[in-house]
């Protein structure tokens, strides 16, 4: 009985050694860094791999997924684009929007290429690469509940209900443009436009072309009160922060491919045609 | 044959008349949910996500929610096993006699308990998991492997290139169940009356020994209801990794949501299937009390 005991207490504190071991591995790296500023960039390790692992959520029509499963979009035409020119497999984290970043942060995959945009309270925790794309923020309303409203100060009193995901800058321009207006957060884009639907909100702030697609969809509830997008949104790859040799390697993969007019094609394509709509219905 | 006591069944005026209000309710909710609610209903897209034709192979092929299925039952299995081995370990050092493991178990099933599920589930997923995954460096070990292993597996596990978060779940799910069935155990092995452990350290049996031919046995039978009712819990469960981006029904189905935006459709596809699902399992763990019930 003592023997176990003592084996037992053995194990136990090697694994609390180890658990120390493990946590003031980082601290050591750091102090490394000083003296030999030549760490290992993700770049070499994914072309070690052979295989680049993409962070992302389902969001129309950046990424989606078809009939067969497979994913389909905008940005999955840049991420397969992405990893052709650097000679490597792709493979597609799909991941929670709302826990994207600290996935990226510990190692789920090696970037996030997933409609993100920039800023700067997102930037604190990763590096962006210069943007690739741009997307506007805009409103969709319900005709019933704010029909005839144009103007954003006659949606920014404390009567009225927006929807907004989770996570998104969505969220945070609605913060900004609408402080008074009264927001419910979901997780899920079609949970707003449910709520939208339902006529329990009076609008939906979301990016460019939900809120243009929705109107066209539901012409007798839905309209859309402002002329123009009221945000242009700078839409970067994110890496994790300290790795110079990867975001010089995305920057210049940006200007070249839109020196080349691939990435405003793909662009038009997904954005403003629906021939892919029977891909996925 | 069991005898299996066969009342005729009488419909009375009452049940009829219960019935009836039943349906008519039913009935009103669906009405008001077809016409009350501003929605398209559209169930014609549906089929697809259960059965598809695949045109290049010419073949039916698993539709994205029965695949997500599919991940649900493995990951319930797996996570079951895992959870029970476990559970029934810390089962036993919660009656130990050392108070040094019921100390251990004692906190494992405290800690546990008394913290909501979706909070453990981020914490496991992203400290403990990631630490297991690396130490045990099984990003590497699946690119290095061959291609018809990787199929063979796939079957057991899914794909394989998701198996490193598979695993995390896996892992995250059974520790998290594994505290119920703990107390599970422990229940059963209390309930058994002290009478039996006298009498069997009574015939020269040691307390091991006692355990595994006389207690052990007895109290299973009693543990066997409860036990099912966590693996069904198991089952439903399961739909919390979805949140750590784990493919199961759950996930699918939000993510064909946010593709189609046919929430209702699916989120009522959703739910019979699970209902199948763990209703199956309630009539198996049925028969299975009912044969030993018999021996």
């Amino acid at each position: 009985m003592k023997l176990v005991r003592l084996a037992t207490l053995t194990c136990l504190s090697c694994l609390l050694a180890l658990i120390i071991g493990c946590s003031q591995q980082p601290v050591q790296q750091k102090a490394g860094e000083k003296a030999a500023p030549a760490k290992t960039s993700q770049l070499d390790t994914i072309l070690k791999r052979g295989v680049i692992k993409v962070g992302f959520d389902t969001f129309k029509p950046w990424a989606m997924k078809n009939k067969n499963g497979e994913y389909i979009g905008f940005e999955i035409d840049v991420a397969k684009k992405l990893a052709e020119d650097m000679g490597v497999q792709v493979e597609f984290v799909p991941t929670k929007w709302s826990g994207i970043i600290p996935a990226l942060l510990t190692g789920k995959f090696d970037i996030i290429i997933g409609g993100m945009s920039i800023t700067p309270q997102r930037n604190l925790k990763v590096n962006f690469s210069i943007p690739y794309e741009f997307s506007g923020m805009s409103v969709v309303a319900s005709k019933k509940l704010a029909g005839g409203r144009t103007m954003a100060s006659e949606f920014n009193n404390p009567a009225t209900t927006v929807a907004v995901r989770l996570g998104t800058t969505a969220a945070e321009v609605t913060k900004n443009f609408l402080p008074k207006a009264k927001i419910l957060f979901f997780d899920e884009e079609s949970q707003t436009i449910q709520e939208l639907l339902n006529e329990r909100v009076h609008a939906v702030v979301a990016s460019n072309p939900l809120p243009m697609n929705l109107a066209k969809e539901y012409p007798d509830q839905l309209f859309l009160p402002f002329k123009e997008d009221f945000t242009r949104e700078p839409i970067s790859f994110a890496v994790k922060k300290g790795d110079p040799d990867f975001l010089n390697w995305l920057n210049n993969w940006v200007l070249y491919t839109s020196s080349k007019g691939w990435l405003q094609n793909r662009y038009e394509y997904w954005f403003y045609t629906n021939e892919w709509e029977n891909q996925i219905q | 044959m069991p005898t299996i006591h066969k009342t005729r069944i009488r419909i009375t005026l009452l049940d009829a008349a219960i019935l009836a209000a039943l349906a008519g309710l039913f009935g009103f909710i669906a009405y008001k949910a077809v016409t009350g609610l501003n929605y398209h209903w559209n169930w014609s897209v549906i089929p697809q996500f259960l059965l598809r034709f695949d045109e290049p192979t010419q073949s039916w092929k698993p539709g994205l929610l029965t695949l997500g299925l599919f991940a649900t039952i493995r990951l319930s299995i797996w996570s079951g096993l895992l959870a029970i081995s476990l559970g029934t370990l810390i089962g036993f050092f919660r009656v130990s006699r050392s108070l040094f493991k019921r100390l251990i178990a004692g906190t494992y099933v405290g800690l546990i308990r008394n913290t909501p599920p979706l909070v453990l589930i981020f914490i496991f997923y992203f400290f403990i998991g990631d630490q297991i995954m690396t130490l045990l460096h099984m990003d590497n070990f699946i690119y290095a492997m061959n291609p018809e292993t990787k199929d063979v597996l796939s079957y057991l596990f899914g794909p394989m290139n998701r198996f490193p978060q598979f695993v995390s779940a896996l892992i995250t799910l059974a520790l998290f169940e594994a505290a119920y069935i703990a107390e599970i155990v422990r229940a059963g092995i209390e309930s058994i009356d002290p009478g039996q452990w006298e009498a069997s350290t009574g015939t020269g049996m040691t307390k091991a020994q006692a355990m595994r031919h006389v207690i052990f046995p007895q109290a299973i039978q009693r543990m066997l209801p409860a036990l099912a009712g966590q693996f069904i819990s198991i089952v439903k469960d399961s739909a919390i990794v979805s949140v750590i981006s784990i493919e199961e029904l759950t996930f699918q189905a939000q993510q064909l949501m946010t593709t189609t935006y046919r929430s209702f459709e699916i989120w009522t596809l959703v739910f019979v299937m699970y209902f199948i699902l763990t209703f199956l399992c309630s009539l198996a763990v049925r028969r299975l009390e009912l044969t030993m019930k018999r021996d």
